[in-house]
């Protein structure tokens, strides 16, 4: 642990604090249980690098999925993980069986309906990511909107953000899974509050474009 | 210079994203995993005999349709675990699997000597194995083969939380008027059609107040009425019906089959219900527990009775075993004594993985990496209520 931790300093003192306790070099374990599918050359560039340890929060299991994750650590509250976990499962099964009715009513086009529940979260959530964002940058003692370009994980984060303050602002008389299912679904079909807020936020970015400038100069 | 390139190259992203917003409303479709659904009937997991008494050991495993119909007459009032309601709305059409439990009990009552004294069978098993659904499976097979339904499809729903409890005529007992009517509904819903084909008569006069009676030579469908209308004397009502049915049935006039959920909420040593001086009674001091106990002991013929003991049955502090002397008491063990143990126990293999082909069929399964069936059935131990949990959210 000691040279971890003086790793980390060394890092620190050459310029850049890594957010991580070990270096660059380290490689991310491979999270799959059936190693079958990997070559043996593959896997022997594997033999002198040193890999970092697996989160215990890695599964191989039918119910893992990356996005799914990070939505469950969201929805979390107070560290209730299990409750946030069933929320979540409650949530995609509502979804699951409104799509499935709808297709099984349907016998025409019965392909175009879709029933994967995790795909629709993904959809809803790629759906409402935007691309830009404004900061309040001080100019000449005004406070300027400037649009700025954003991170790839800050506009996971925010979709997600967006989907379950929607939920959240619903009347309150049915429970969150049912708010939240309908939130995914219409964001899922490019409906919805969701995807309006992030629309309303690049119309705005669209107009203050000529303070663009103030982020560099 | 180059910054502005960036920016700008920013903004046209934005309106792309924008006109895609538009055409997303129109496609989303995905190519399902499962296909094929339009040749559902030659599916190796379906069978296409819809009558149970034709179901034999080449059918185990596999699943069968109840039709709308008798779907409706039968179970309208309850008999099927709310969650498969749900199920079957979700995947519109009810579709029940034929399990050798099941198939045992049917082999037992088609070859039943009915003039002999009732045979009583007490289906038992672990929590979600499916006892509910083998007694389902057997009411389709009782509706269909002219058998009157005396079925109770939760009976621990009285002693837990009735609707409404108030003083009987009788000294220290207690009615549950609003139960009894729903069941006497559920009892003319199943069997409205029947009562109306053998034309039962009431062997004598029942009085009910001053003003109020049911002559003798009165149909039965006239006496269940009278129930449903006044709420008041449904116990009362309840306690004649079945009283009657097992006359008529010893006479040789219809046949009965019985079928109670839950029957160990019967013998359990406490209801929720309490007295007017707030203690709990127990379930003997409810006038409603009076006519089943009467038509489950043995004295008359014609008929047969299912009887499920349930955990879920009790409360608290008496839910260590699942095995029928445990749950029924001393008491309740000797008023059922001879009785034909049938054991519902968690799926087989070929049960599990024809579960999991149906539910591909059904689009309720969209994940299908390798060794999924696998982890589930690790994770479910096979047991029908917990696969059905899990894959709520797959």
């Amino acid at each position: 642990m000691a040279v971890f931790y003086s790793n980390a300093l060394r890092c620190s003192i050459n310029g850049y604090r890594s957010m991580s306790m070990f270096p660059k070099h380290y490689a991310e374990p491979i999270k799959r249980k059936d190693m079958e599918e990997f070559n043996k050359s593959e896997l022997t560039k594997f033999y002198h690098i040193p890999i970092k340890p697996a989160l215990n929060s890695y599964s191989d299991t039918v119910f893992n999925d990356e996005i799914k994750g990070k939505m469950l650590n969201y929805i979390t509250k107070n560290g209730n993980k299990n409750l946030a976990r069933g929320l979540l499962s409650r949530t995609l099964e509502i979804i699951k069986r409104a799509q499935t009715e709808r297709m099984h009513l349907s016998p025409d086009d019965k392909q175009k309906v879709n029933t994967n529940a995790e795909k629709i979260l993904i959809d809803a959530v790629e759906n409402s990511r935007p691309l830009l964002q404004l900061t309040s940058i001080k100019r000449g003692g005004v406070n300027y909107q400037v649009p700025v370009p954003i991170t790839k994980k800050r506009s996971y984060f925010l979709s997600m953000k967006w989907l379950l303050d929607a939920a959240f602002e619903k009347d309150n008389k049915v429970g969150l899974p049912e708010r939240l299912a309908w939130e995914i679904l219409d964001a899922a079909h490019g409906q919805g509050r969701v995807i309006k807020r992030k629309d309303d936020l690049h119309k705005q970015c669209e107009s203050n474009r000529a303070y663009a400038h103030y982020r560099w100069s | 210079m180059k910054m502005f390139r960036k920016h700008f190259g920013n903004l046209s992203r934005v309106s792309t994203q924008l006109q895609r917003n538009v055409l997303q409303l129109s496609t989303n479709a995905e190519a399902s995993p499962v296909e094929g659904t339009a040749a559902a009937s030659v599916n190796e997991f379906r069978t296409a005999v819809a009558n149970p008494g034709e179901h034999s050991a080449l059918h185990v495993a596999k699943f069968y349709t109840i039709p709308v119909e008798q779907k409706k007459q039968i179970f309208t009032g309850g008999g099927l675990p709310k969650q498969y309601e749900q199920q079957i709305k979700t995947f519109t059409e009810s579709c029940l699997m034929v399990r050798s439990p099941a198939l045992e009990l049917l082999h037992y009552i088609k070859n039943a000597d009915l003039t002999k004294p009732v045979v009583r069978y007490v289906l038992y098993g672990d929590n979600g194995v499916g006892k509910t659904l083998t007694m389902a499976h057997v009411l389709h097979y009782g509706a269909i083969n002219d058998f009157l339904l005396v079925h109770v499809p939760w009976a621990p729903n009285w002693m837990k939380r009735p609707k409404e409890a108030s003083n009987a005529t009788q000294e220290g007992m207690l009615d549950l008027p609003f139960d009894a009517a729903a069941w006497l509904v559920h009892f003319k819903t199943q069997n409205a059609k029947l009562l109306q084909q053998l034309q039962l008569k009431t062997s004598k006069e029942y009085v009910w107040s001053k003003r109020e009676s049911t002559p003798a030579g009165s149909t039965l469908i006239e006496l269940v009425e009278h129930g449903i209308s006044r709420i008041k004397y449904a116990t009362e009502t309840t306690v004649a019906l079945i009283s009657e049915l097992k006359q008529l049935s010893t006479a040789g006039q219809c046949k009965v089959m019985v079928a109670i959920d839950g029957f160990n909420a019967f013998f359990h040593p406490e209801t929720r219900i309490f007295s007017d001086n707030k203690q709990r009674v127990t379930p003997d001091r409810i006038t409603l527990t009076q006519p089943f106990l009467d038509i489950t002991s043995y004295d008359w013929t014609n008929g047969v009775c299912i009887l499920s003991v349930d955990k879920l049955a009790m409360t608290e502090g008496y839910m260590d075993s699942y095995m029928p002397r445990y749950l029924l008491g001393t008491a309740g063990f000797e008023h059922i004594d001879p009785f034909v143990p049938v054991h519902v126990d968690n799926y087989t293999d070929k049960e599990f993985h024809s579960y999991i082909n149906y539910y591909l069929d059904r689009h309720w399964i969209n994940k299908t990496p390798k060794g999924f069936e696998e982890q589930l059935k690790f994770m479910s131990n096979k047991n029908p209520y917990t696969l059905m949990q899990l894959v709520k959210s797959l």
